[in-house]
């Protein structure tokens, strides 16, 4: 089964269930409060992620997918946004009861982050060396030259050419590719335990893409780090994930390998996103659409909160929500669904 | 108008470009001395039939933006023509000869739709009266038969007529591009150039959109100017594609040829970068190294030379000229 991923993480069994995660999120609930009411923006997000794998967790924009991984860094606005409830368990302990001084030390050094929008998340009046030296300084302790030189083997190992002049430019002297690059060498350059990308090649072109994705792929494989990889793009998904986190208003709807889910997606919504894909469409044949859209996280609707959109949902759906179930005769496949025999017949 | 006329031979095709050029000049120093030009398009040729859907694509930076918004005069042209024909039969009509006044009835026929619906609309305005602004403004309909028409439109684009009251920030990014789309209908034009027009709604919501714009095409005879830069949705919505590079098309044929049949090394290596929704079908990329040269000063040869990876001697020192029947599959290649 495991070979069957072209790119085997070194420490990934997707057989064994008692592998500990580097990363459990249990029943995780990231709320905003504001005048026109509470926006449940992350309302019970349970996965988890193993040593050196890729999960992606795919979504609509409003699904939550971004806000849960701001959660995890603590990084969430607050006011207006709070983590009300949920556990967020790395490498055994809690990030939540953990002071502010501790969790910086895990930021940056143990999880890193890197964003859509390189241009923002880069200082404009720093050099990109400043930016990465900074970094290991307050993190590792190096003195100046070291945490140069250090800075220099980062650019490379992420593919800048000539890195050592390019050590001494500014972000905007760089291609939005090579922003890019520099903000995985930032993140990179405490040799973190787990990367968190959300939607790291969304702003690039499709040749970019593929060369930010192959270099994201190949650091994980060379360094056995875990990617947490956030994606609306199930194509992205496709080359990187060995895992999958579907995410709709809020909720993981279904978790499954990234062949399972493709292969089979299991929930009507998964399989929605799938058929509105125009890569699987024959020429002059619509495209299957989920009608509606995504509900606001301040009105979400009652039980499951697909059902407005479902065209097999019943009284049930409209009532009840759906608990993140696992599928019989998979291994640690979980669907949130309460008619995945009607689901399969789609 | 006489100078405006044609005598081409062709006839049918709503549109004939020919060396489309725009240069934007660059300006230096206390004097603003003329010291060179951004040639963001450097000589286009491309017909569109009627009803036909061409799409433009490339990286960022290749023109494709330009291009479209030169066509519709919206940037003045540096050189080239557009020879646009209202009906079969009629006199073909330079574009970039005609006066912005002499444009004005043409605009009717010719929209476009943008990328971003939030910025494309007007926030304090509701979106009755901006649907209906270019029906006072062309002075096609008055009055309550304006709001008549109005509610259609959105009636059509599959919203309530009732928003019509309603402003902008009322509604999603899908919905906004449904009232975009419907203040480009408005008009009954012939062309609509779709500038990145689903590149920024999630893909059931595009999915939504792009059978919205196939229906219209049915439905009105109309023709798309598709500039986008996700090779997936052009694939589905396409009858013919151009691949731009630095200003220029190095290929253009039928979706089919383009996808199934590149020819030119730049088109092989951008579609080799097209992740595949499958994970058992991992795509196998053509790297493409170095950078996109400076659209200031191109290199004489081939501008993709410095990145092939079969260029030979003469694809730096001379431009490839287009190859391939006229009309047909075509590629800028010395070595097809």
């Amino acid at each position: 089964m495991a070979s069957e991923y072209l790119h085997e993480p070194k420490h990934l069994n997707l057989k064994k269930d008692s592998d500990q995660p580097l990363l459990e999120l249990k029943s995780l609930q990231t709320h905003f409060f504001s005048d026109e009411g509470t926006a449940r923006a992350v309302d019970g997000v349970s996965y988890k992620i193993l040593p050196g794998e890729t999960l992606g967790v795919v979504g609509e924009s409003g699904s939550g997918k971004s806000v849960t991984a701001l959660s995890i860094m603590q990084l969430v606005p607050q006011p207006p946004g709070k983590i009300v409830g949920g556990e967020i368990l790395f490498k055994g302990q809690s990030l939540l009861g953990m002071s502010e001084d501790e969790m910086r030390k895990i930021r940056g050094n143990e999880i890193a982050m890197i964003f859509q929008e390189p241009m923002t998340a880069l200082n404009p009046v720093f050099t990109v060396g400043d930016q990465i030296v900074e970094t290991v300084r307050v993190h590792r302790g190096l003195d100046k030259e070291e945490a140069r030189a250090h800075a220099i083997s980062m650019l490379e190992k992420v593919g800048i050419p000539s890195p050592e002049t390019r050590v001494d430019e500014y972000p905007h002297q760089l291609s939005g590719g090579m922003r890019q690059r520099v903000m995985i060498a930032i993140a990179m350059s405490c040799d973190p335990s787990l990367l968190i990308a959300d939607e790291p090649t969304t702003a690039l072109d499709v040749t970019i893409q593929a060369q930010i994705l192959d270099l994201i792929r190949g650091l994980q494989e060379e360094e056995g780090m875990s990617v947490l990889l956030i994606t609306h793009d199930l194509a992205v998904i496709a080359e990187v994930a060995h895992h999958v986190a579907v995410m709709y208003a809020g909720k993981v709807v279904e978790y499954a390998t990234v062949f399972e889910l493709f292969d089979s997606p299991a929930h009507p919504y998964s399989l929605g996103l799938f058929r509105s894909l125009p890569d699987l469409a024959g020429p002059n044949e619509p495209l299957a659409t989920i009608p509606g859209m995504v509900p606001p996280a301040t009105r979400f609707p009652s039980g499951c909160r697909f059902h407005p959109r479902c065209s097999i949902a019943t009284d049930l759906c409209k009532t009840d929500e759906p608990i993140l179930g696992f599928l019989n005769g998979t291994d640690g496949r979980t669907v949130a669904c309460h008619h995945i025999d009607e689901a399969a017949k789609l | 108008m006489s100078a405006n006329q044609t005598t081409s031979t062709a006839v049918g095709n709503l549109l004939e470009v020919r060396d489309l050029k725009k240069y934007f000049p660059i300006h230096k120093g206390i004097l603003s001395r003329h010291v060179g030009d951004v040639k963001a398009v450097d000589g286009l040729n491309f017909d569109l039939a009627r009803q036909e859907t061409l799409s433009l694509v490339g990286e960022s930076g290749c023109g494709k933006t330009t291009a479209g918004r030169t066509l519709l005069r919206l940037y003045d042209p540096t050189a080239g023509s557009a020879i646009y024909r209202p009906e079969p039969d009629s006199d073909g009509i330079d574009l970039f000869q005609l006066s912005q006044g002499e444009m004005r009835p043409y605009r009717r026929d010719l929209q476009i739709i943008f990328q971003d619906p939030y910025g494309s609309l007007n926030p304090r305005i509701t979106v009755g009266n901006t649907i209906g602004e270019a029906l006072t403004v062309h002075g096609v309909v008055t009055g309550s038969e304006m709001n008549d028409r109005v509610e259609q439109l959105l009636e059509r684009v599959g919203m309530r007529a009732e928003v019509s009251n309603r402003y902008p920030h009322e509604f999603s990014g899908g919905q906004r591009q449904r009232i975009g789309i419907a203040r480009a209908l408005a008009l009954n034009p012939k062309l609509i150039v779709c500038d990145e027009a689903v590149s920024a709604l999630d893909v059931s919501i595009q999915a939504q959109v792009i059978n919205l714009l196939k229906d219209l095409q049915d439905e009105f005879g109309l023709s798309y100017i598709f500039i986008a830069h996700d090779l997936s949705v052009v694939r589905y919505l396409s009858d013919r594609v151009a691949v731009m590079y630095l200003g220029r098309i190095v290929e253009i044929g039928t979706t089919a040829e383009i996808f199934s049949n590149a020819q030119h090394p730049y088109t092989q290596a951008l579609l080799s970068a097209i992740p595949i929704p499958d994970p058992r079908r991992r795509a196998s990329h053509i790297p493409l190294t170095g950078d996109v040269p400076s659209p200031i000063n191109p290199p004489k040869g081939c501008h993709f030379a410095a990145r092939c990876l079969v260029a030979e001697a003469r694809c730096r020192d001379e431009y490839p000229a287009m190859r391939g029947p006229e009309g047909g599959h075509q590629a800028a290649c010395h070595l097809i």
